[in-house]
């Protein structure tokens, strides 16, 4: 057994087995369901109820019916799903995404399959594989319906990623700012992407946006088991373990699961975590029995792919692995010292080229947090749809967060015992003040604020951790109240009708978190998603752009963007200056065609109008729907621009050259 | 070494030697798909993990105050080393991609004949030994010295 760590704990006493007698392997099933069931333990007084803390779970041998039934409401979840899917028509969604198109037998298995969930980990006589079978159906569900639903894979920035690895299959080595432009930058964080253009050539598949709409579900299945390593450093309590497991999947909408290189980076970064909660503490160091060095070679490796992959994930893994070392436990600098020079020595080399163009912008903006966590213009949720989802988002956020703090105050034990992951919790917090990262930084701080606070989120949920000395105080206010109503004060009947609404909160806040995940994570696909034609479309247009081309469009939320971006060039006419835009509005054609005009023969300058711009600047406070309407009527009407292919999904048009160059 | 020791031992140098042959079938097709993903999800992790068993177990991992189940710590050693394949293999898969590209000497044929290589390599070294544990001076209480 470990040996007590603080002198708080050491003057805990650990509990007897007789008082404990009836959770131990050896108890019987009746005594151990009695004594541990949620259920018996909260409707009866605190005074009664079982000594010791969360783990009160001791494995016991129900019948196998009783094994059995949490299947039913799963297989019921799940069926629903599967009908939900085949009965959701996605080809006109509105301003509320996937939440509008969605069948309503889709809510429904939510609603049965967060009840089920419940239920079953909450219950001492279940196996913990059932709760695992939980969590892989809310996987299922709440990251693989998109890719089941949509045709094509979602999210113009996945497509950029498919051409980053088209382009590095194309040149066969990384290439510098001169030859890619501002793309360089992939080519200097190539992790992700060269094993991913290995990937697609070993599976002899055309590119990766065959397989790339399911990497949410499998970079989602990835965060799994670091996370359940963390979890059970701290606590044997299964309820305490798995609730904080669903609850960081639903509270995880910020969208960084998609096929990306922080999606794995981030799944390092939790494994990373895990070891060193596991492996660098000081318990055993004390024992007199040293750290392996194995360790230490293990996380080198797994902190190499992460710096070699992502720019962000290593600096919050610093920030952690610093945090860390502020508890007496983890005072150990070699995580933060390996990570440190990994990620110098290839800041310094790989990847020195974009830091020091990048690095005044940088240092400008630390310390100003006011605008790193302001949202950049083209971002503004806009329309009944994008403001309600966007509060969805913010809602579910602030709630889990609000449940962490509680969990936080009340769990007086599990404060004490989890320290650490209350530290790694609070340590992304200051990268507020480091950079903006392009407005993101806001949401990638939740992101990794999320392992820690889930736990403590889900602490909430759940009873209080007990030890005998809480349990000794418990029984003394017990006996003070007893005495005061044996002296002829009244009793308080509206405790118990209390407590029984007291019972209803923690499900129903599990209910309303999971739901409110579907509008924060799919409340925006109008704009993420692009429909076939849209793609027919872009295809047509790169099938046919000479090399040097140039391809101008209002925003670059369009599948294909970045499509041959080593040999044609863009113009996204919404990212240049308001007085440029306001310019474009006001006389379409002409100034397009002024815009357009330095393309040298043979290559040619397109215009590009498709449903995901419409929808993107619609919805995130761009150009309204007139107004892009009336450039498209404008080009469309011109003499100097020339209709080249047109379906539902948006216009392309070519301008026109006459003689030579044109200017 | 018992048979299935063996087995365990040989199992990922021969996944990765079989999604090589698999390279022989059309692209796109799901047995090379499946032989594919699955050697490079977990071969290279699964030969690394069996050579540092040893000195993964010689020292207990930090776990909760409580310890009511006896298995649990067993359990969670296991979901350790499940998770350290997984890993392991992605983080090898990506870094053996990066400088093959780096060295402008990448295709994927090569990307996963490193990968096989490496773990075959691994599937016959010996597993790691754990290091002694420290040596403490036994102290001397004050006044008894001769």
């Amino acid at each position: 057994m470990r040996p007590p760590v603080t002198p708080k704990e050491r003057s805990t006493p650990e509990p007897t087995p007789a008082r404990d007698g009836a959770n131990t392997p050896g108890g019987t099933p009746e005594t151990a369901s009695q004594s541990s069931s949620p259920s018996s333990s909260e409707s009866s007084s605190a005074a009664h109820e079982p000594v010791t803390d969360l783990s009160d779970l001791s494995p016991v041998r129900p019948g196998r019916s009783a094994l059995a039934w949490p299947g039913l409401p799963l297989l019921a979840a799940l069926a629903l799903w599967v009908y939900a899917v085949r009965h959701t028509d996605v080809s006109r969604l509105d301003d509320y995404g996937l939440v509008t198109a969605l069948h309503p037998t889709f809510w429904a298995g939510l609603v049965v399959l967060t009840a089920g969930f419940w239920c079953t980990v909450r219950d001492p006589r279940r196996p913990g594989a059932w709760a695992a079978a939980y969590v892989l159906g809310l996987l299922v569900m709440e990251r693989a319906t998109q890719a089941v639903l949509y045709p094509t894979p979602l999210y113009a920035w996945a497509w950029k990623h498919d051409a980053v690895i088209d382009h590095l299959l194309t040149a066969g080595g990384l290439q510098t700012a001169d030859q890619v432009g501002d793309m360089a930058v992939y080519d200097q964080w190539p992790g992700f992407f060269a094993a991913q253009a290995a990937l697609v050539r070993l599976l002899g598949v055309e590119s990766s946006a065959m397989f790339m709409a399911w990497w949410p579900l499998v970079s989602s299945l990835m965060l799994l088991l670091p996370l359940l390593l963390i979890y059970r450093t701290f606590t044997e309590d299964r309820r305490l373990i798995w609730t904080a497991v669903w609850l960081f999947y639903v509270a995880n909408w910020v969208g960084q699961d998609y096929f990306s290189p922080q999606s794995v980076a981030y799944a390092l970064h939790v494994a990373v975590l895990a070891v060193v909660l596991r492996r660098f503490g000081r318990t055993a160091v004390r024992c007199g029995r040293p750290r392996q060095a194995v360790w230490t070679v293990v996380i080198t490796l797994l902190i190499t792919a992460i710096v070699i992959s992502h720019q962000l994930t290593p600096g919050m893994l610093v920030v952690c692995l610093v945090a860390l070392c502020l508890s007496r436990r983890y005072r150990d600098w070699v995580p933060v010292v390996t990570t440190v020079v990994i990620f110098l020595a290839w800041c310094l080399t790989a990847a020195l080229p974009f830091l020091s163009a990048a690095m005044p912008d940088m240092i400008r903006s630390v310390g100003d947090v006011g605008a790193n966590v302001e949202t950049g213009y083209g971002a503004t949720p806009t329309g009944t749809g994008a403001i309600a989802t966007s509060w969805a988002a913010r809602l579910l956020s602030g709630s889990v967060l609000l449940l962490a703090a509680a969990g936080v105050l009340r769990q007086r034990v599990l404060r004490h015992r989890a320290r650490p992951l209350l530290l790694i919790a609070a340590a992304p917090l200051p990268m507020f003040a480091a950079s903006s990262y392009g407005s993101e930084m806001i949401f990638r701080v939740l992101l990794f604020m999320l392992p820690g606070a889930a736990f403590f989120a889900a602490a909430a949920l759940l009873p209080k951790v007990r030890t005998l000395d809480a349990d000794a105080a418990d029984a003394a206010d017990a006996a003070d109240a007893a005495a005061q109503a044996g002296a002829g004060r009244p009793a308080v009947p509206a405790r118990h009708g209390l407590r029984r609404f007291a019972a209803w909160v923690p499900p129903a806040a599990l209910l309303a978190g999971t739901l409110a995940f579907v509008p924060a994570y799919s409340g925006k696909d109008r704009i993420n998603y692009f429909p076939p034609q849209e793609v027919a479309l872009v295809r047509q247009l790169f099938d046919q752009a000479p090399e040097g081309s140039l391809v101008v469009a209002a925003n670059r939320n369009y599948p294909l963007a970045y499509d041959s971006y080593w040999s044609v060039d863009h113009y996204w006419f919404l990212d240049d200056a308001r007085s440029h835009v306001d310019r474009i509005v006001r006389d379409p054609a002409a100034t397009l065609a002024t815009d357009m005009a330095g393309v040298d023969r043979p290559a040619r300058a397109y215009f590009l109008l498709t449903q995901g711009q419409l929808a993107n600047s619609e919805m995130n406070g761009q150009l309204t729907r007139e107004q892009l309407d009336r450039i498209q009527d404008s080009v469309a009407a011109s003499p100097r621009f020339q209709l080249v292919a047109e379906n539902g999904a948006g216009w392309l048009y070519v301008l026109k050259q006459t003689g030579g160059a044109e200017r | 070494m018992t048979p299935q020791e063996l087995v365990v031992r040989m199992l990922p140098p021969f996944g990765g030697w079989l999604a090589l042959a698999a390279l022989a079938l059309p692209g796109g097709s799901p047995l090379r798909g499946a032989a594919v993903a699955l050697f490079l999800a977990a071969g290279p992790g699964a030969a690394l993990v069996r050579v540092c068993v040893p000195a993964f177990a010689a020292r207990p991992a930090e776990g909760p105050v409580e310890r009511r189940d006896p298995d649990f710590a067993r359990h969670s050693d296991l979901l350790e080393r499940l998770m350290l394949t997984l890993f392991l293999s992605i983080g090898a898969v990506m870094l053996a991609a990066t400088v093959l590209i780096a060295t402008h000497t990448f295709s994927a044929q090569r990307v996963l004949l490193t990968l096989t290589l490496l773990t075959t390599l691994a599937a016959f070294c010996p597993p790691l030994r754990a290091s002694p544990p420290a040596r403490t001076t036994p102290r001397t209480p004050k006044g008894s010295a001769p």
